[in-house]
């Protein structure tokens, strides 16, 4: 389902991160996700325009989740592994 | 002023091919943005900057797309931008120089040696406009005289507009600094005063007197107008030119011929800022007056090895864009 740059911002980016993106900051990532062939427009009547993810953008994102995936699952085994960790 | 009136005067801080794509969409995100927090200062800045980056991005890629003979024009059009910016920074620092150099030759032999080499590079560069100059105001002369009553006219009449402002004003305002007017040995030394003067006057705004309100509330209210007025001045002649040259038929020989100067014109650059590399590299604690690098020369040479940077490129797509035309010409033939 196609998701409004407007939705990624309010409700995921800044409920995750804790961050609002300022509009030049966001535009300039769709931008370049767009340039690179990760993301693309949908036909809209609206004139905010929503942008789906094609199917190169969802090679690179799931890539990039399993290394954070990878990365988190090492981080969290040391610490457990530290003395005195609860 | 409206959030939608807002949203519009800042969408403008992008290049049109950007605005073209994104503009309306992003226009109504700014619009939600300030109507959620009308007053961000931080947003304003994000925005600004965003855009500024844009333009520098779009200026680095002109040229890389489209037909060749839209590509050697886009090339070119980047390379006037920043040679544009180059010199308006470079003269800024030559003529402090060469008016220095009225009161007292520089101590250290490097300052010496640049200042030639960056005269030498500017007598390169007079020559280099000369001859693109002279064909182009051909090609003006006859598109304006078949369509009298166009944009390209109006472009032509705002760069005759900010070049009788430009010259006007700085050979007024040349004269009136007691460093470079009446003084006895004003046309003895490198470069004759009546040449250093009205260039000194012409980039008088740009200084590090910006940064000192308290410095500039002394200067006398006809000089800090005249730093206002010199670069909207300036601005309408590099505004004024593109808007003619775009609309102006250009040959497929006069490209060529363009380009091959685009080129040089890069060379001639990297001439100059040598020379200006070669003072800043020789500043220390013997050098004194107007031969001592400030923090504001520093951040110039930045700037103008930034737009050589970008002219360069701009050149090389241009000659390569060139050869494609002819390529297209040979199998066309």
């Amino acid at each position: 389902m196609p998701i409004r740059c407007l939705e990624i911002r309010a409700k995921d980016i800044e409920q995750f991160t804790a961050v609002r993106l300022s509009p030049g900051t966001l535009y300039e990532a769709l931008a370049r996700l767009e340039r690179r062939g990760m993301i693309e427009p949908v036909p809209s009547e609206d004139r905010r325009r929503p942008y789906r993810l094609t199917a190169a953008g969802a090679t690179a994102l799931r890539a990039h989740l399993d290394a954070q995936r990878r990365v988190t699952g090492v981080g969290l085994r040391r610490l457990a592994a530290r003395p005195g960790t609860p | 002023m409206s959030a939608e009136d807002r949203a519009r005067r800042l969408v403008r801080c992008y290049p049109r091919s950007w605005r073209e794509r994104y503009g309306a969409e992003f226009e109504l995100l700014l619009v939600d943005d300030i109507t959620d927090r009308p007053r961000a200062w931080r947003r304003t800045l994000d925005v600004v900057w965003s855009g500024a980056r844009t333009r520098i991005a779009v200026a680095a890629r002109a040229g890389a797309d489209g037909p060749p003979d839209t590509r050697v024009r886009a090339g070119l059009g980047a390379l006037g931008a920043a040679v544009a910016a180059f010199l308006a920074l470079g003269i800024a620092i030559w003529s402090q120089l060469a008016v220095g150099w009225q009161w007292s030759a520089p101590s250290a032999t490097t300052t010496r040696v640049a200042m030639m080499a960056m005269t030498a590079a500017l007598v390169a560069f007079a020559l280099l406009a000369a001859l693109a100059v002279l064909p182009l105001s051909v090609a003006v002369a006859r598109a304006v005289a078949r369509r009298p009553r166009s944009a390209m006219t109006a472009g032509l009449a705002i760069a005759l507009a900010g070049a009788a402002v430009l010259i006007a004003g700085s050979i007024h305002f040349g004269h009136g600094w007691p460093g470079t007017g009446g003084h006895p040995w004003a046309d003895r030394d490198l470069v004759p005063g009546w040449i250093a003067r009205p260039c000194w006057a012409a980039t008088l705004w740009i200084t590090s007197y910006w940064v000192h309100p308290h410095a500039l509330a002394a200067f006398p209210t006809a000089e800090l107008a005249w730093m206002a007025i010199s670069p909207l001045a300036a601005g309408a002649i590099v505004a004024g030119g593109a808007l003619t040259l775009r609309r102006t038929p250009l040959g497929a020989r006069l490209l060529a011929h363009l380009a091959r100067l685009a080129l040089a014109t890069a060379a001639v650059m990297g001439a100059f800022l040598a020379g200006a590399s070669c003072w800043i590299v020789a500043d220390g604690p013997a050098t004194h007056g107007l031969f001592r690098v400030g923090a504001i020369d520093v951040v110039a040479l930045a700037a103008m090895t930034a737009a050589l940077w970008l002219g360069a490129r701009a050149a090389a797509r241009a000659v390569r864009a060139v050869r494609a035309v002819r390529a297209v010409g040979a199998v066309g033939a």
